[in-house]
């Protein structure tokens, strides 16, 4: 498969010209560097949560980097490949504890959030939702990878989003899971059929690649990292709870 | 046109039973699984029924407290009994996937409320139930994690299936599961999408579903791998859909169901004219039962209404992500034993859903060819092509 873009937004701005050279020292002592909350135009997308239009958000990052239009994602060629560690929970969070009175149940679901970016899009193709950190989006990678392959698709969008704020002070207290800094992000990547076969590799080297100039960005950290390496690395990595992830030859 | 993967065995925990032969025994006999919520508190609620188990299997030693791990556990245990030698072959190669729609909200319910601690709250994040379940089974492969709300249990079997396709795993454990808890609960009385009445799939009364927890695993195999011994059946397509059209209600014309349907038998270069018998959503809300009795029209053909198709649902209610595992199981029970248990709760029919609903009573017939279909929030859709021993 080959990558045609990857579109990128974090707590630090838009795309990776935004990424600092030490996620550390520049967050100064921030555990979470936030994504304000999106205001897209009209009134469809006023019961959407930040972290469905933080996917929108990325994605049209992506088609701008891509300089195509968003037709060109609609119908059921494309498919869409979702990851997330914790972006539901906020949502979860605030329907517990009836905070979110307003909160329309079925955006406290994963499949939120790619609902929303299928809906945008016209999105209506193959279509599967990861759950884990940086090794489910390897394995989400992988799977576009064999979507494109045996022609269940056309071109393959990877979305990952990550947010952190609502729930940071429960991520403050089980600092075991992750060290800071959290730093919140939407990417994606826009594949298509060619290059090389990508090869699963269950243990691979040069995981956390991108983590130092990124922080914690969980499931959207190999994106990042595909847009760092311009769209054509060697390889990609993940690790995420101990369980390491990674395709060759990509 | 993939090859076909192996089904080698399959455990089950349900309200209507806690093993094979009890789970298939309730599906023919009508055993009630929907009853009084006795867990947690209900009493503020519009509806307070549901496919709760009353009690656990015993869990093994050390097994974590979180009821969502110890349903996959029980559910595992039964997969020992056909697939123990491939089990056992070797950790590095054994794979774990599974669907879920809820994964572990129900610790952090508990955890929030101050009824547990912190680490109970790492339970909470969605992939904490699969990783017990790969813990214990001693799984080193791949553990995945999928959610695509109450398809999530066919979209575990189908990337499952992928990945002993692709070698990345020689065999894995795959399907779904969710348990009750006020979360799920009170979110569906918010939505108004309970009844008060019976679960009715395709009846000209039917008012709404009802929400009931469990797990269904399989195990996975190339057929080479599998050849030596027993086995339920075969996977032989998976697709998935989006709708693309609403965050909670089904597409009204059941775009993304459509499309996994016929994706699913392409995949397994199977013709409609050869579904035998199909395993439908079939929640008993209005609008899903009559979308998808019109998709089933249009991908069956002239063939649509000569073809048994059942829901399982009213037994026990809509398991969430172990509903399509569930049902899965079940279309590979019915080849078995030449019998398809019929739609429980299904009196009166909708004239609007005109299919051959299998009503009342088990139907003797042997299908081989099976289609399974699932759709949830978030215009997911997915479907299964199996094929039955």
């Amino acid at each position: 498969m080959k990558v045609a873009g990857v579109g990128v937004i974090t707590g630090w701005g838009r795309g990776v010209e935004a990424l600092p050279a030490d996620a550390a020292a520049t967050a100064g002592g921030r555990y979470v560097v936030a994504i304000p909350r999106p205001a897209p135009p009209g009134d469809r997308l006023r019961r959407a949560t930040r972290e469905c239009l933080l996917g929108i958000g990325a994605v049209e990052e992506l088609l701008q980097t891509v300089a195509r239009p968003a037709s060109e994602l609609a119908g059921p060629g494309t498919a869409l490949l979702y990851v997330t560690a914790s972006a539901y929970g906020a949502a979860n969070r605030a329907f517990l504890g009836a905070r979110g009175g307003t909160l329309h149940f079925p955006y406290t679901a994963p499949s939120a959030v790619p609902a929303e970016v299928a809906i945008e899009y016209g999105l209506c193709g193959a279509y599967v939702n990861f759950i884990g950190g940086a090794a489910a989006t390897v394995d989400a990678l992988w799977y576009a990878g064999s979507l494109l392959e045996r022609g269940a698709c056309t071109q393959a969008l990877v979305l990952a989003v990550e947010t952190f704020a609502e729930c940071a002070d429960l991520y403050r207290r089980a600092r075991w899971l992750a060290a800071g800094p959290l730093v919140e992000a939407a990417a994606c990547a826009l594949l298509r059929p060619g290059g090389r076969r990508a090869e699963y590799d269950p243990d691979p080297v040069g995981v956390d690649a991108a983590r130092r100039r990124t922080g914690q960005t969980f499931a959207c950290e190999p994106l990042i990292a595909l847009a760092v390496a311009g769209g054509d690395p060697a390889a990609v990595a993940g690790r995420w709870r101990g369980r390491r992830a990674g395709l060759r030859r990509l | 046109m993939r090859d076909p993967v192996a089904i080698v065995a399959a455990g089950v925990v349900t309200p209507i039973g806690q093993d094979l032969d009890a789970f298939w025994s309730s599906l023919l006999t009508g055993g009630a699984g929907i009853t009084r919520i006795e867990r947690f508190p209900v009493a503020d609620l519009g509806v307070g029924l549901g496919g709760e188990i009353k009690k656990l299997p015993p869990a093994p030693r050390r097994a974590p407290e979180c009821r969502a791990s110890r349903l996959l556990l029980a559910a595992a245990s039964e997969l020992r009994s056909g697939g123990g030698a491939l089990l056992a072959r070797d950790p590095a190669r054994l794979a774990v996937v599974v669907g879920t729609a809820l994964g572990g909200v129900a610790e952090g319910e508990r955890a929030l409320a101050g009824a547990a601690g912190l680490r109970t709250l790492a339970g909470a994040l969605y992939d904490s139930p699969a990783r017990n379940l790969a813990r214990g089974l001693g799984a080193r492969g791949p553990v995945l994690t999928v959610s695509t709300a109450c398809a999530s249990g066919a979209t575990a079997l189908g990337v499952g299936a992928e990945l002993v396709r692709e070698g990345v795993a020689d065999v894995v454990v795959a399907g779904g599961y969710d348990v009750l808890c006020r979360f799920v609960m009170k979110g569906f009385d918010v939505l108004r999408a309970l009844t008060r009445d019976a679960i009715r799939p395709f009846d000209r009364r039917r008012s709404g579903t009802l929400l009931g927890e469990g797990a269904g695993l399989v195990l996975l195999a190339r057929e080479q791998d599998a050849a030596a011994g027993p086995r339920l059946g075969r996977l032989l397509g998976h697709a998935s859909g989006s709708d693309g059209s609403h965050i909670a209600a089904p597409d009204p014309n059941g775009r993304g169901l459509e499309y996994s349907m016929r994706a699913a038998l392409a995949e397994a270069g199977v013709a409609p004219t050869a579904i035998d018998f199909v395993s439908a959503h079939g929640t008993a809300t209005p609008l899903n039962d009559r979308v998808e009795t019109n998709v089933l029209k249009r991908v069956l053909g002239r063939r649509a209404h000569e073809i048994p198709v059942n829901s399982i649902k009213g037994y026990m209610g809509h398991t969430m992500g172990a509903a399509a595992a569930l049902e899965a199981i079940m279309c590979l029970l019915a080849a078995r034993h030449g019998v398809i248990p019929p739609t429980f709760g299904l009196e009166d029919p909708d004239p609007e859903c005109d299919l051959d609903y299998v009503p009342r009573t088990p139907r003797a017939a042997r299908p081989r060819i099976m289609l399974s279909t699932s759709a949830g929030f978030g215009g997911c859709n997915a479907s299964l092509v199996l094929e039955g021993v």
